[in-house]
């Protein structure tokens, strides 16, 4: 077999490696992977390199929920006890200069 | 349990507490994303605080057509990206095709030995994983994390990146190649 078969295939066998091998697409790739051990083996690596980044479990065991929500109380809007409307003393100067 | 809906619809009009049952529900799963993209556990839970506050402020524009997770995944790549792009000055790594013929032109591969199937890795393994996708450029990660590590269609994919499917599918082509290489010389010794 040519160089550039097996390079064909080792392109098919990336794109199609978390399928289902026994669908009628892969038939021909499937017979390829019966009779060429060198591609068999890069199949199996690339199967067993995405298996092993799904195994890897996170460790959490911690929450988040309090700090995020005391973020967001920060974000309402801040309430200022104002005095009850009057004259400032803007406009009380205003009027008075209006009477003179 | 209280279905997303009426928690989204609930913190939409104000209800923080109903956030933070959302909070709650999904924080392992932001965290847990959040961590295989940055592969560091501080910018993990920085990354996580940033979604969950950028969820609240955008829960208006949440059309609530795709899963909330899928939306969340989408704000995580964000702050993922940008926190990477202030920080740091990633080396440019080639991502083009490693040979896999000797100099006789003779197909050369390597057989791989038995790789642990249970969910427990130990440490040195997780740290060879750590190393090794840290080399891969984080565009490319993140597609490889989303779709082969969380299980996303490709489709989904694409949404949530605004990619086309090709781009989506030689993205995670080259990435699976490019980590299956970096493995390699570890379990062909």
């Amino acid at each position: 077999m040519k160089l550039t078969d097996h390079k064909k295939y080792l392109l098919e066998m990336c794109e199609k490696v978390d399928r289902d091998l026994t669908s009628p697409t892969c038939k021909k790739l499937r017979e390829h992977l019966e009779n060429c051990p060198d591609c068999a083996a890069h199949y199996d690596s690339l199967k067993k390199t995405i298996i092993l980044y799904r195994n890897y479990d996170v460790d959490y065991k911690g929450s988040c929920c309090k700090e995020v929500l005391a973020r967001l109380e920060l974000e309402q809007p801040i309430k200022i006890n104002l005095p009850s409307k009057g004259p400032t003393q803007k406009t009380t100067r205003a009027i008075q200069k209006r009477r003179r | 349990m209280e279905d997303d809906t009426k928690l989204i619809d609930a913190a939409r009009a104000g209800d923080k507490q109903a956030f933070g049952r959302l909070v709650q529900r999904y924080e392992k799963t932001v965290y847990s994303f959040a961590f295989k993209i940055c592969r560091d556990k501080g910018k993990a839970e920085e990354a996580m605080q940033e979604t969950f506050i950028n969820a609240y402020r955008g829960l208006k524009s949440f059309s609530g057509k795709s899963k909330f997770s899928t939306w969340l995944y989408r704000i995580i790549t964000n702050n993922c990206l940008m926190m990477h792009r202030k920080k740091s000055h990633e080396p440019v790594v080639s991502l083009e095709d490693t040979d896999l013929f000797g100099e006789s032109g003779e197909l050369q591969v390597p057989h791989w030995g038995e790789t642990p199937h249970d969910a427990v890795l130990n440490n040195e393994l997780k740290d060879i994983l750590d190393k090794a996708i840290q080399k891969l450029p984080l565009e490319y990660r993140i597609v490889f994390v989303m779709r082969d590590v969380e299980g996303l269609s490709t489709e989904e994919v694409g949404k949530s990146l605004k990619l086309s499917v090709p781009a989506i599918k030689s993205r995670l082509h080259r990435a699976r190649l490019f980590l299956r290489n970096e493995l390699n010389p570890y379990f062909t010794k």
